[in-house]
């Protein structure tokens, strides 16, 4: 099994369980970059030409990248890492190396037209907090995220008793970053709790292609959240 | 910006200023501006020299240029080498020559001495044509905004239709940005790095602290002192104090440590560094020792050495004080307003062990810049080598700086943030 990231082999799971391993399906990396694709696309419709987006997480700038091309917004990425910042200096679209709920409390309120945090939610050391900033500081919100509580994920759990590993989340618990796994229904929770309005919202299916039409905090792969005060 | 110790003769058969990527042999050159020029504090010099290096070629639409800022104790002579019997290359050769971050195949790269310098520029130890004698203190007060303009009109002179890029790190930094801000539709893209907007109250205590040793020392004389001589154990306990600001605990450490030169003290090459400790030598014996212990004090003795042979005292103070004066907020009234009319895309860049000129206050440039609604990206790169760390031999650091100059160009639809 080849680990799309690294190219490096990853040995089938001997579990010690009387349950036979899973089988893992190999993920190439043209699948991957495809749910990307989606992903950007999808926020791609929800953006405005022409308003400011901050990108919070923006890696290597490649979805305000697209955006720029697609919308001419005038984009701001933030980002922890001097490489991921340099590769968005590159490309030409500006990005901040730094804390964001930090960079975010530069702004006044209303600053931006809208924040997008596509898959940084569950990574974050105070998800309630990043999002009521974003929140201040821009008119919308865009949060994308991988559904945890997806029935794979479960299966994961329940039969082999290891944690998730699927395209995205492709490395052993040993490598893997910390980690706060969200589901649709822990997200939906949350902004109900918090008063927060919910715009819209889209479900994918484990291919992160298809609708998901029921059950979504079983059967969504994929959620993506437009959310406003 | 300190003067590193001198780079070991390369074994190599062909000499480094033949290196396929050195700008290789370069010559000063003077623009002598004719007419008054006024400082901002309304003073004037009738006429004014300013001696420069430019790197590579100017392009026919004369938009390449790409001017380097230089620091407090810098020059204009930052890339390739002025003889080959030079000892070292210009001081930001790591970063300018054929091929490197500023690649001067590509860009036309000028570095002119700043007003008030002492290294062929116009400054307190040029002669005043009134009265045949070194201005001294009757050179006009100097701020960086004198700096810029001065710059400003041998652009002119050069041909240059606008600026590619101004880069400076430091005080160069300060006059990069307010190039920036003076010239906005002359300047396409800023690059500040290892700066402040606004001289705090630590940096200032650190130039007080300089320029009193200067002032104490005898030879200063109200700054009226000849050419040769000078308060030169003033300006180099200026430069010893300033030198230990520009560096850091960590890096001081790793290269020093404890280290003391008992091992190294019959070292006549050693000795013949430390005029400093010559005239410090108690004569009676005392019941302590305060001659040289440890290799730090030594590297810093030959770096106020090797600076009182370079640098104007006079200099010194006006330099300092024009640092101490910088302060966008007080100036424009706040740091946006002061970006506003900026149109430049920007880059800042911070480091991590600079506690000279911190990374928050060079984030907090970025950050006002973004809130003007500029395009301006903020980047800081982890180091432990102080505030000199701009210079830094860093693939990283060059990395950045070609994705900065040389990066895809952005949408003409595009508008600020």
């Amino acid at each position: 099994m080849e680990n799309w990231k690294s190219g490096k082999t990853i040995q089938p799971f001997r579990v010690f369980s009387r349950f036979p391993d899973f089988p893992i399906k190999k993920i190439p990396v043209s699948k991957l970059s495809e749910k990307r694709t989606i992903d950007m696309e999808i926020i791609g419709e929800w953006v405005e030409p022409q308003t400011r987006v901050l990108d919070l997480g923006c890696g290597r700038g490649e979805l305000l990248d697209y955006l720029v091309q697609t919308k001419q917004i005038s984009a701001l990425g933030v980002d922890l890492d001097f490489t991921r910042v340099t590769a968005c200096v590159h490309r030409g679209v500006p990005a901040y190396q730094g804390d964001m709920i930090a960079c975010m409390a530069a702004f006044p309120e209303k600053h931006f037209d809208r924040v997008i945090c596509s898959r940084t939610v569950q990574e974050l050391q105070n998800p309630a907090a990043v999002i009521a900033e974003a929140l201040r500081v821009a008119r919308r919100v865009t949060v994308g995220f991988v559904n945890h509580a997806f029935w794979k994920n479960r299966v994961d759990l329940l039969v082999r008793g290891r944690k998730a590993r699927n395209a995205v989340y492709t490395t052993p618990w040993a490598e893997s970053r910390p980690a706060n796994p969200v589901s649709v229904a822990d997200f939906d929770d949350f902004c109900s709790a918090q008063k927060i309005r919910i715009t819209r919202r889209v479900l994918l299916g484990g291919d992160w292609k298809t609708p998901c039409r029921a059950l979504p905090n079983l059967l969504a792969g994929y959620a993506l959240y437009d959310l406003t005060r | 910006m300190t003067d590193e110790a001198e780079a070991p003769a390369a074994p190599a058969a062909t000499p480094r200023h033949l290196a396929p990527d050195d700008v290789g042999l370069v010559t000063a050159r003077d623009f002598v501006y004719p007419r008054a020029f006024t400082f901002k504090n309304g003073q004037q010099l009738d006429g004014l020299t300013l001696r420069y290096e430019t790197y590579g070629t100017l392009n026919a639409t004369r938009d390449n240029a790409v001017l380097i800022c230089h620091a407090l104790s810098g020059n204009h002579h930052c890339a390739g080498w002025n003889s080959p019997a030079d000892k070292k290359p210009g001081w930001w050769n790591n970063l300018i020559g054929p091929g490197k971050a500023v690649d001067t195949r590509r860009f036309f790269v000028i570095c002119a001495n700043v007003p008030g310098g002492c290294s062929g520029t116009t400054g307190p130890s040029s002669t005043n044509p009134a009265t045949g004698e070194p201005y001294g203190l009757r050179f006009p007060a100097l701020t960086i905004l004198d700096m810029v303009r001065a710059q400003k009109l041998l652009l002119e002179h050069l041909g240059v239709a606008e600026l590619h890029t101004v880069i400076g790190g430091s005080m160069g930094g300060m006059t990069a940005m307010l190039f920036a801000i003076e010239f906005p539709r002359f300047t396409r893209r800023l690059l500040a790095m290892a700066t402040t907007a606004r001289e705090g109250a630590q940096a200032i205590a650190f130039n007080e602290v300089g320029r009193q040793a200067i002032m104490q020392d005898p030879g200063w004389n109200n700054g009226d002192y000849p050419r040769d001589g000078g308060p030169r154990v003033g300006l180099a306990i200026a430069r010893m104090m300033a030198h230990i600001t520009y560096l850091s605990d960590a890096s001081m450490d790793r290269k020093f440590g404890r280290r003391t030169i008992q091992s190294r003290a019959k070292s006549p090459q050693l000795s013949a560094e430390l005029p400093l400790a010559a005239e410090s030598q108690p004569s009676v014996a005392a019941a302590a020792d305060f001659n040289l212990q440890f290799e730090v004090e030594s590297y810093l003795r030959h770096q106020g050495q090797t600076f009182i042979n370079r640098f104007d005292a006079n200099s010194y103070l006006y330099i300092t004080r024009a640092l101490d004066q910088f302060d966008l907020d007080h100036a424009y009234g706040s740091l946006e307003q002061a970006f506003a009319p900026v149109q430049a895309e920007s880059l800042v860049v911070g480091f991590t062990s600079d506690w000279l000129f911190p990374p928050e206050q060079n984030r907090a440039i970025a950050l006002a810049l973004l809130r003007a609604g500029k395009r301006a990206s903020y980047a800081e790169l982890s180091t432990d080598l102080g505030h000199d760390s701009f210079l830094l031999e860093s693939e990283e650091l060059y990395a950045l700086i070609r994705g900065f100059l040389e990066r895809r160009q952005p949408d003409p639809s595009d508008f600020a943030i």
